[in-house]
């Protein structure tokens, strides 16, 4: 056993030891039988009856009968959905009947929270849940999104791109950095840091939000983003089920921009006196979008089954879902297979627990997407895809300029993953209340990348490149790459939980101790060129002789390993008294292995209290309040991801060539600037929570008050070259603050036997701040970010970091009308209007992205066997800088490239047209029908089918906004938020609407 | 008493399971643990030295030397390459602290000089040896080239000579720069190989030294007001009479894809291969027309050319320096003319007759004048014409071994022409002859092999003609024409007659980073 892991015999030894102490636990089972009823003396069919502390359960029949095996000292536990659970001491009785009341005391609803689960009652923290029922329908890959809208202050936004990733925004942004460090962290059930690609959205049953700090320091450093609880499905305890859910769907573009057709462009030059050029005039109106674009098919399939008896559950799934996206070539399929199993033994002492859970997703990637994406948009309307001689029409004499059917149909760009998920975790009930839990997980991603281009793209592309650094593909005669990267995923964690109730008190403690890492980036790349075949694409590198090009040089990619330790200790402390008086304090010492020796360790504390102000005696006289509770919270987290693990060390690599001796040597230099004294990025929340139940719970709300400030902002930033060895610096410099209010209502106006009507709305307000930007090396209070480099553009940035201004702040030229001769003039800084304005000089600040109101607005109506549920999500109060709208109203170019149509009023000698400014900033604000779905509910033979729906659903049905792009949902995480870029990497692939058929049948 | 016993083992063992080790061993990277430890890798940690300073020497480096002077211009075309007014202001002389270029060459340079400071700290950690010695005194030598370009381009500079000094500098006098540099490189001599060959081809020898000293002796007046044009021949006589170099009959050959050691003229060259990338000219001054004629992977953006008042340099066509231009009509190597197929209109988009949709076959002809459609934006316009504006100057010969746009052509930095031309330009301005030398011979022995005709009488004016011919496009106009006195002359759209305008601004964001610094006057 290699050292640095934890001992694994010591922890078998505790648990040898302490299952010897359990002999003392004897037993005395009976068999009782009974019948459940509803208050209003209905049989309840389906009820779940569970022997308390014990694995032991079972459910009612038709005739809400049941039996079950107990033991005569026991308490059963009767539960069922939308009625109150109660608890029946069984005293010897072999008969019980039971009349279950109903609610909708949102109180008493489960929650799950970091290592347990409480009722909501007992919360002293600011957690949403969403359960199944409200989670978002639509043809979705990826978990996050049946999130999108459902909670307030969480905001998510996704392109339409099939293998884009979602960026999640929780209380306004926690960070500078991108990726994994803006992230919430997930758990999948009980898995901390569990791969959202091992779930599939069919088999989750709940999610929950935890959203303040006194929620989620106990997860620590890697919890300032929040964390997202997922619980997927499992057997009710003697249950046995089976599903079947499957939908179809149909994607299409939502939206594309308004380019000239051939003849508007044609029409439009001629007014103007200009003329394309004979080889850019084949008398075609193509309409490049179009022909990019295909009608995404979806198809999604699930299976899961599950039951159990006494001693033993099981649960299982498997899923199978197909994508098309709605550029050509770009796919997603993924098969996506889960099983877990729970097993009591030592007397139902112990529960022991397995998850093996195994993704396989295969992408098809749009190669060269930014290129395509923006040649789909300038490529002149009025040639043919296609010469007369069926080969590519293309023009190279401009630079970056090709045909877009050209780039999708000569290259094949695919990357194939796999995930696997293996979680062992046991449960020992101790003696006084004690229980002891164990959890080891390892989780495995490997991933397979190819790249082709063949022999078309190398003779004429070969110069194609990323705008953003200018990698050009090289090669002759075909270029074959392929990669393969494995990141591995080592999780261990144990904790002891005490809980006691002693009279009024209420007493749960946790102890606990977590062990992770974290290895990313092990694997390789090469490539390899001049094939005699374009046949055998990526699938034989070795066909290729590059040896024959002279200056190919074999590409092994970059150094993309990295390992990352974090070692934890926690502890919690939950008191109650009353059921009306709860607090809660939690500390966590986390440590991290990417800082340097002397930061590593970090303690992230938070205290919480809660008063159930309902359940004081002044309240018993009221009957407006039905629930009400005030909360109260303060804590800290912290943020270690997004920076190399090795950032406290001077690292070397490979910076070139040069020659000695007439011989070429590797020169090795400096790559990164070392900082030991980078500390942990603290994020620290206060919050005060009021939930409450108005006119018998028919209104039930929340409404939260928080003040989020994360110091220490670990990003990196450019610093003087003559001080520092490298350009760039990793360090701590700023603070940020996150204020806002989050309010959610849920109301019943109508609730018949026959039609019910549900309606929910979450409304949220943020605002960022940057507080500071000083740090090491970095003394400004002001940087210019956000350079949308369109053509002549070089340099000009649109934003600014700026001291007491959010981010996401633009700060860009100032439009001051066009002068007499047509052309526009931006305000100078020394008064008056220019027709030449500086960049930095002659920028303005200009209004942020930063949203105002985030708002989501759910119904749900039932009537008989129809249901219908509608949601609307709304946006509002932010700007977007629309650079493709600038970068396309060009009409000194018009001849050469297409333009907006929008251009056709444009004075053609207005050469200052496209240059970014706060003409192009627009409102971001927009309502958005996000789903609207009817279901019917067949009526079945219980005996063999439990249930059987049908729906029909649809997604971004309209939305109404003034934003100008294609949609105003663009990324709006990182360092510049709400920029709808024309070029860069997160740039405008379009969105989509979807239309779907599904049925659900369960067995 | 006995289950109390049994939790309190459970917890003891409990805190038994966990470690707390954080040591994670390094097991991807080249860090301070395991390099340098052999004797190659205090050669290789020498590397960074050299791949830096090519970085930017044909880039913006090279847009500082020649577009700010009547060598070469970068005029927009249809809104293209107007990029934030970076190239309009280096030729108008109206740059600001925050112009792209000046702050891509600050950075590259001051990189560059950071990089050798730490080079040296390790190589002086290395075992002691001759080979050590020689390794120093060049990485030396490249600190005072480095700081001779700082020198030149913003004359009062933060003076850097230690690595890991962590309190911000201050700006250091430019005569105090120039001792530095002297000094430095002065000292660095005795070490330095006076090997000429593939051995020392592209590192400092002593003659390269010698170049430095040269260069900077005879700017002295411009840099502190001192005249030591004796010392300028001193140096050129210490590179003439060792005998090591020579003039080339085939001129191109100097500048072609394949020149390296075996170019006798070139003194010091900043070598570059058509893999690493950063000496990519032919993409700017090529028209987009002539992908084929040179065979090139890329289609170039054709977008810097000569200026029209710069040609008169090249008043005799057999000079093989005039040969490099490409001008008038143009053909491919088989001879056939370049023909581009556009519209009357598609060729100017002013023309406005009822005919003007007619497609029309244009040989593609360059022609010398730029003719601004737009003045205030410094633009050409966006039509067959005025992509067809400018010769355009192939020194560096276009690559077409390359698969990407990288060239392979090293950069030459001293050449033996500019030590006789330097000589010449010294005894001119009142250094002592040597060797017999006169200014007008060693001129024409220069005119001779460029097959110029050989002149009868030498002026300075002639001699700064001749500087500008044998030099144009190797960085070298702006500082003659400063030495000149013609900097403040007016040329293509320039009027500007500020003599503050000699030394740039430092950058904005560098003040920002470092307010110690004092800004140069005039900005």
């Amino acid at each position: 056993m290699q050292k640095n892991y934890p001992n694994f015999k010591v922890l078998f030894y505790v648990l040898a030891m302490t299952l010897t102490s359990l002999g003392v636990f004897a037993q005395n089972n009976i068999t009782v039988k009974g019948t459940v009823i509803s208050s209003s003396g209905e049989k309840l069919p389906g009820v779940s009856i569970a022997l308390q502390n014990s694995s032991k359960g079972s459910t009612t029949d038709q005739d809400g009968k049941f039996s079950i095996e107990a033991d005569g000292k026991g308490t059963l536990v009767f539960s069922f959905v939308g009625f109150q659970t109660q608890t029946v001491s069984i005293n010897g009785r072999t008969q019980i009947s039971v009349s279950l009341t109903e609610t909708d005391r949102t109180l008493d609803e489960i929650v799950v929270v970091g290592y347990g689960q409480q009722t909501r009652k007992s919360l002293t923290s600011s957690i949403s849940t969403i359960t199944a029922k409200d989670l978002n329908r639509g043809a979705i890959s990826d978990p996050t999104q049946l999130l999108q809208g459902k909670v307030a202050g969480l905001n998510i936004t996704k392109s339409g791109d099939p293998n884009g990733r979602p960026s999640i925004i929780l209380r306004g942004a926690s960070t500078l950095r991108e990726g994994d460090a803006s992230q919430p962290l997930f758990v999948i059930d009980g898995v901390v840091g569990a791969d959202l690609a091992t779930v599939a959205p069919d088999d989750i049953m709940a999610m929950d939000v935890l959203k303040d700090a006194a929620a989620t320091s106990i997860y620590g450093s890697r919890a300032a983003n929040g964390v997202i609880i997922i619980t997927t499905n499992r057997p009710k305890d003697g249950q046995t089920f089976a599903s079947y859910k499957s939908y179809i769907a149909s994607e299409t573009v939502s939206n594309t921009i308004d380019m000239m057709s051939g003849d508007q462009l044609r029409s439009y030059l001629t007014k103007n006196g200009k003329s394309l050029g004979p080889a850019d005039d084949t008398g075609a109106n193509t309409n490049w979008q179009d022909v990019v674009a295909q009608r995404g098919f979806s198809q999604n399939h699930n299976v899961s089954f599950g039951g159990g008896n006494k001693s033993t559950n099981y649960n299982a799934s498997i899923n199978y879902f197909k994508q098309d996206g709605i550029i050509k070539s770009s796919s997603l399929d993924r098969l996506i297979g889960r099983l877990s199993i729970e097993q009591y033994a030592l007397n139902d002492k112990l529960k022991m627990g397995l998850t093996l859970a195994t993704t396989q997703s295969n992408s098809g990637i749009v190669p060269f997407q930014d290129v395509l994406l923006i040649n789909r948009l300038r490529y002149l309307p009025t040639v043919s895809p296609f010469n007369t001689d069926g080969t590519y029409y293309e023009n190279l004499a401009r630079s970056n300029y090709y045909n877009p059917s050209g780039i999708i149909d000569n290259a094949t760009v695919t990357s194939n993953s796999k995930t696997f998920l293996a979680n062992f975790r046991a449960t020992l009930k101790l003696p006084a209340g004690f229980s002891y839990d164990v959890s080891a997980t390892v989780q495995n991603n490997q991933t397979n990348g190819t790249q082709f281009y063949n022999d078309y793209y190398t003779t004429n592309y070969n110069n194609i490149a990323f705008t953003t650094n200018y990698t050009v593909i090289g090669g002759r005669n075909g270029l074959a790459v392929r990669n393969t990267y494995e990141n591995t995923n080592t999780l261990f964690e144990n904790y002891i939980t005490y809980n006691k109730a002693f009279g009024k008190h209420n007493v749960n403690v946790i102890a606990g101790y977590s062990w992770q890492q974290t290895l990313n980036g092990d694997g390789f790349q090469a490539n390899n060129t001049n094939f005699p075949t374009n046949d055998t694409q990526a699938n034989f590198l070795g066909l290729g002789n590059s040896q024959a090009v002279s200056g190919f040089v074999v590409d092994y990619g970059g150094n993309n390993y990295s390992k990352l330790r974090l070692i934890s200790d926690y502890a919690r402390l939950n008191y109650s008294y009353a059921g009306k008086y709860f607090i809660q304090g939690s500390v966590r010492r986390d440590g991290s292995s990417a800082f340097g020796a002397n930061n590593r360790w970090g303690y992230f504390p938070s205290v919480s209290a809660a008063w159930g102000i309902d359940g004081e005696n002044f309240m018993k006289n009221q009957n407006v309040f039905s629930e009400l509770k005030m909360r109260l919270s303060y804590g800290q987290t912290g943020n270690s991801l997004g920076f190399n693990p090795l950032v406290s060390l001077l690292r070397y690599g490979n910076v070139g060539t040069f020659l000695v001796n007439g011989a070429t040597l590797s020169a090795i230099g400096v790559v990164q600037n070392p900082n030991p004294d980078l500390r942990w990025e603290k994020t620290a929340m206060s919050n005060i929570g009021l939930d409450f139940g108005i006119l018998k719970n028919k209104i039930t709300g929340t409404l939260d008050l928080y003040s989020k400030t994360t110091t220490d902002l670990i990003w990196t930033y450019d610093v003087d070259p003559s001080v520092y060895l490298f350009r760039q610096l990793t360090a701590n410099a700023g603070e940020m603050s996150n204020k806002g209010i989050e309010l959610t209502l849920n109301y019943t106006p109508v609730k018949t036997q026959n039609f019910t009507w549900t309606t929910s709305i979450n409304m949220a307000h943020n605002r960022n701040i940057l507080v500071s930007l000083k740090g090491e090396g970095l003394q400004a209070d002001s940087l210019l970010i956000a350079a949308p480099n369109g053509g002549g553009q070089t340099g000009s940035t649109v934003q600014v970091l700026l001291s007491g201004q959010p981010v996401g702040q633009f700060y860009t030229f100032q439009y001051a009308g066009r002068n007499e001769a047509g052309v526009s003039q931006f305000t100078s800084s020394k008064g008056g209007t220019t027709l030449v304005p500086l960049n930095k000089n002659d920028y303005f600040l200009a209004g942020n992205a930063q949203p105002k109101l985030l708002l989501g607005w759910n119904n749900t109506i039932a009537y008989k066997q129809f249901d219908l549920n509608f949601f609307f999500r709304a946006v509002l109060g932010h700007q977007i800088m629309n650079t493709v709208r600038a970068d396309f109203n060009r009409p000194q170019e018009a001849g050469s490239y297409n333009v907006l149509v929008e251009t056709g009023d444009e004075p053609i000698g207005d050469f200052n047209s496209f240059r970014y400014s706060d003409r192009y900033i627009e409102s971001g604000s927009f309502l958005r029908l996000d789903n609207a779905t009817l279901g019917y509910t067949v009526k079945t033979k219980k005996n063999y089918i439990k249930n059987l729906r049908f729906y029909l659903s649809g997604n971004n049905i309209f939305v109404l906004t003034k934003y100008k792009g294609i949609d105003p949902e663009v990324n709006m995480g990182g360092l510049t938020p709400g920029v709808d870029w024309t070029r860069f990497g997160n740039g405008f692939y379009p969105k989509t609407r979807t239309f779907m058929f599904g049925v659900n049948v369960g067995f | 008493m006995k289950k109390i016993k049994y939790i309190l083992s459970s917890f003891a063992m409990l805190l038994l399971v966990s470690c707390h080790d954080l040591e994670v061993p390094v097991e991807n990277a080249l860090t301070s643990a395991n390099f340098p430890i052999r004797t190659e890798h205090f050669i290789q940690a020498s590397g960074p030295t050299y791949t830096n300073f090519r970085g930017s020497i044909a880039l913006s480096y090279w847009f500082l030397q020649s577009l700010t002077s009547d060598e070469s211009i970068l005029p927009a075309r249809g809104g293209n390459w107007y990029d934030g007014a970076r190239y309009f202001q280096l030729h108008q002389h109206n740059w600001n602290p925050d112009n792209g270029q000046i702050g891509g060459t600050w950075n590259w340079i001051t990189g560059t000089i950071t990089t050798i400071n730490q080079n040296l700290a390790v190589v002086e950690t290395a075992p002691e040896s001759p080979a050590k010695q020689q390794g120093l005194a060049e990485l030396k030598a490249m600190r005072a080239i480095a700081y001779w370009v700082m020198l030149d381009l913003w004359g009062n500079v933060p003076l850097l000579t230690k690595f890991g000094i962590t309190e911000k500098p201050t700006t250091t006098p430019r005569k105090d720069i120039f001792a530095f540099v002297e000094k430095e490189i002065l000292e660095a001599i005795p070490n330095l190989s006076s090997d000429v060959s593939a051995a020392t081809y592209g590192r400092p020898t002593k003659f390269v030294g010698y170049a430095l000293l040269a260069k900077l002796y005879i700017n002295a007046e411009v840099y502190i007001g001192q005249k030591r044009y004796d010392d300028v021949v001193k140096m050129c006589d210490n590179i003439i009479s060792s005998k090591k170099y020579a003039l080339e009959s085939n001129f191109a050959k100097v500048f072609d894809i394949d020149n390296g050691p075996q170019i006798k003229e070139t003194i010091f060259a900043v070598p570059f291969d058509n893999i690493s990338g950063g000496q990519f000219l032919a993409r700017y001054y090529l028209h987009r027309a002539m992908r084929a004629k040179f065979e090139i992977p890329f289609t170039p953006s054709g977008a810097i050319s000569i200026q029209e008042e710069f040609l008169t340099n090249f008043n005799e066509p057999n000079d093989v320096r005039a040969k490099m231009l490409l001008q008038g009509k143009q053909f491919l190597s088989t001879g056939a003319p370049i023909i581009v197929k556009t519209t009357k209109r598609g060729f100017n988009q002013d023309y406005r007759e009822a005919d003007a949709a007619t497609p029309i076959d244009y040989h593609l002809e360059l022609v010398p004048k730029l003719e601004y459609r737009n003045l205030a934006s410094f633009d050409l316009g966006n039509d067959e014409k005025a992509w067809a504006q400018g010769f355009r100057y192939a020194k560096f010969f276009p690559d077409k071994t390359s698969t990407t746009r990288n060239q392979g052509n090293d950069f030459p930095f001293f050449r033996y022409s500019d030590v006789m031309l330097m000589k010449a330009e010294a005894i001119m301005r009142g250094a002592a002859a040597t060797a017999g030398d006169t200014p007008l011979a060693l001129v024409n022995t220069l005119r001779k092999i460029r097959t110029a005709s050989e002149l009868q009488t030498l002026t300075l004016d002639e001699l700064y003609a001749e500087r500008g011919r044998e030099f144009c496009n190797e960085n070298w106009r702006r500082n003659d024409m400063i030495r000149f006195g013609k900097f403040e002359g007016k040329w293509g759209l320039k009027t500007d007659t500020d003599p503050n305008k000699r030394l740039f601004p430092i950058p904005r964001n560098i003040l920002n980073i470092n307010p110690q610094l004092t800004q140069n006057p005039g900005y």
